[in-house]
């Protein structure tokens, strides 16, 4: 069997895990000038989306996009665009309940993850608020990976972390709870996690052992 | 009532927006003697040109008597460059779930003293709540907000006390300048809900604000260029043409748009 890309493992995996129709990766890097484009929907609607270039006029993208919000596909305006593409999904059997997360990264880097259901307004309301946050790190997550991706751009963005953060990682390292942490820095205990998160994403770590391989590879913290 | 205004709704909001930066102007201009560039009356910056989200109070009016500006720490933000002194060179926080919000203001003005709808004590909890509530609802867990140590202490007394600070107190020209972490959780808004007795949802629908005597005064019909695009579009016999014109609007959307910021 063929091996899958990354990218789309990560993207099927989302799919699976929040139990979505289908998820969409697009980005665009400045410094290498590149966009790219991840999907899970099948071979036929991809062909026929990029055949008629819809990528151009596809307000999901290009308008969500510029948001910083999660945008409901139902605050676009169901205009001429919207109609065109969406019209034409449905003949996939692709639905236009959906949600577009948008993402900024430091160096001008845009980039927007979606996500759609065919279901009831109740059923998505209730699967969306329960899978935003998540959502919004799976986004950045995706987003950096597929930017790093490319050689020139790795090079000119080492992680750069804070003190804080690399003491709390340290400390984590070393086997101690938040809890502990908080006491040991004198901070709250929420403190100390907004610093794991922004730490792990700073490494495009998934997790917090992740981010402290990754730490200790880059020489940031010590082995315990 | 709070409306809040990005990318999406923007070019339906413009004299919205327009007022907001007059308040922001007379706020941080003005009374706050904060180092901020006032141009025309406006203050605007250049993280104004970002898109950000903005949480903007009106009256039942549609006067404009606050807002606040919310921006994603994983992209250009103000503690990554302009407040870095806060930060003493270390490298800010960077996170998905976490926003940034900055330029926090009420309108002193317009607004009274006391505790009923029109007074400044509801406005700022009806503004802290919304933009608590927006960013929950995206997902967004925690807000690092920059704000001086009078807004601090008005953040103490509302039941909205910040967890944690971080980096330290800078100054930035006349006022030191400090950087408080906030939760977006259901208690803290409960608690800001219960000091300023407000009641219901905060939120403004957009037509419901279009409504409003002081917006609806202020909407402007398209400009000829948009109605060529969209008579274009219209016009189209078949489907290959209608894409195409809409190729052409969408290309033309920053020359549609840099008109419409002209007029406004």
């Amino acid at each position: 069997m063929a091996q899958l890309d990354p990218f789309r493992q990560f993207l099927d995996d989302l799919r699976n895990r929040f139990e979505l129709d289908h998820v969409a990766y697009a980005g665009m890097n400045p410094i290498s000038g590149a966009t790219h484009g991840h999907m899970t929907y099948g071979a036929d609607w991809t062909s026929h989306y990029l055949q008629n270039k819809y990528y151009e006029i596809d307000p999901t993208l290009l308008k969500a996009r510029h948001s910083i919000a999660p945008v409901d596909w139902n605050r676009l305006e169901r205009g001429a665009e919207f109609q065109t593409i969406f019209r034409a999904a449905r003949d996939f059997g692709i639905s236009d309940r959906g949600l577009t997360i948008p993402i900024h990264g430091p160096y001008g880097d845009v980039g927007g993850l979606s996500i759609n259901r065919d279901c009831s307004e109740r059923e998505w309301h209730l699967l969306i608020s329960g899978i935003i946050g998540d959502l919004q790190s799976a986004a950045v997550y995706m987003h950096d990976m597929v930017i790093q991706a490319d050689p020139l751009t790795r090079m000119l963005n080492t992680p750069s972390l804070s003190t804080r953060e690399i003491e709390i990682l340290q400390w984590t390292a070393a086997g101690k709870s938040q809890q502990d942490i908080g006491d040991i820095l004198s901070i709250s205990h929420r403190t100390v996690e907004v610093h794991l998160r922004s730490a792990r994403q700073k490494l495009n770590a998934l997790t917090t052992p992740q981010a402290i391989g990754r730490a200790i590879n880059l020489g940031l913290i010590y082995p315990r | 009532m709070i409306l809040v205004i990005d990318a999406i709704n923007k070019d339906r909001f413009g004299h919205v927006l327009d007022e907001m930066f007059k308040l922001r102007a007379r706020v941080f201009g003005d009374r706050l003697g904060w180092q901020v560039e006032v141009k025309d009356g406006r203050e605007r910056d250049l993280f104004d040109d970002l898109n950000p989200a903005y949480a903007v109070g009106l009256d039942d009016e549609g006067n404009v008597v606050s807002c606040v500006r919310a921006l994603q720490t994983t992209g250009p933000h103000m503690l990554a460059d302009v407040f870095a002194d806060i930060l003493d060179g270390e490298p800010p926080l960077r996170s998905a779930t976490l926003w940034e919000s900055t330029r926090f203001c009420v309108d002193t003005r317009r607004l009274g003293r006391g505790r009923d709808r029109n007074s400044v004590s509801y406005a700022t909890c009806e503004l802290m709540i919304a933009s608590l509530e927006a960013a929950k609802r995206a997902g967004v867990s925690d807000i690092v907000t920059v704000i001086d140590p009078v807004m601090d202490r008005v953040l103490k007394r509302s039941g909205n006390a910040p967890y944690d600070y971080v980096g330290k107190t800078a100054d930035m020209g006349k006022v030191p300048a400090l950087a408080a972490l906030l939760d977006c959780t259901e208690e803290r808004i409960n608690r800001i809900r219960a000091f300023g007795g407000v009641e219901g949802d905060v939120f403004i629908s957009d037509e419901a604000a279009l409504a409003l005597p002081a917006i609806a005064r202020t909407v402007t019909p398209k400009t000829p260029l948009e109605q060529y695009c969209d008579e274009q579009i219209t016009s189209a016999t078949s489907e290959k043409e209608r894409v195409a014109a809409l190729r052409l609007k969408a290309a033309l959307e920053d020359k549609i748009r840099s008109r419409m910021d002209q007029r406004a």
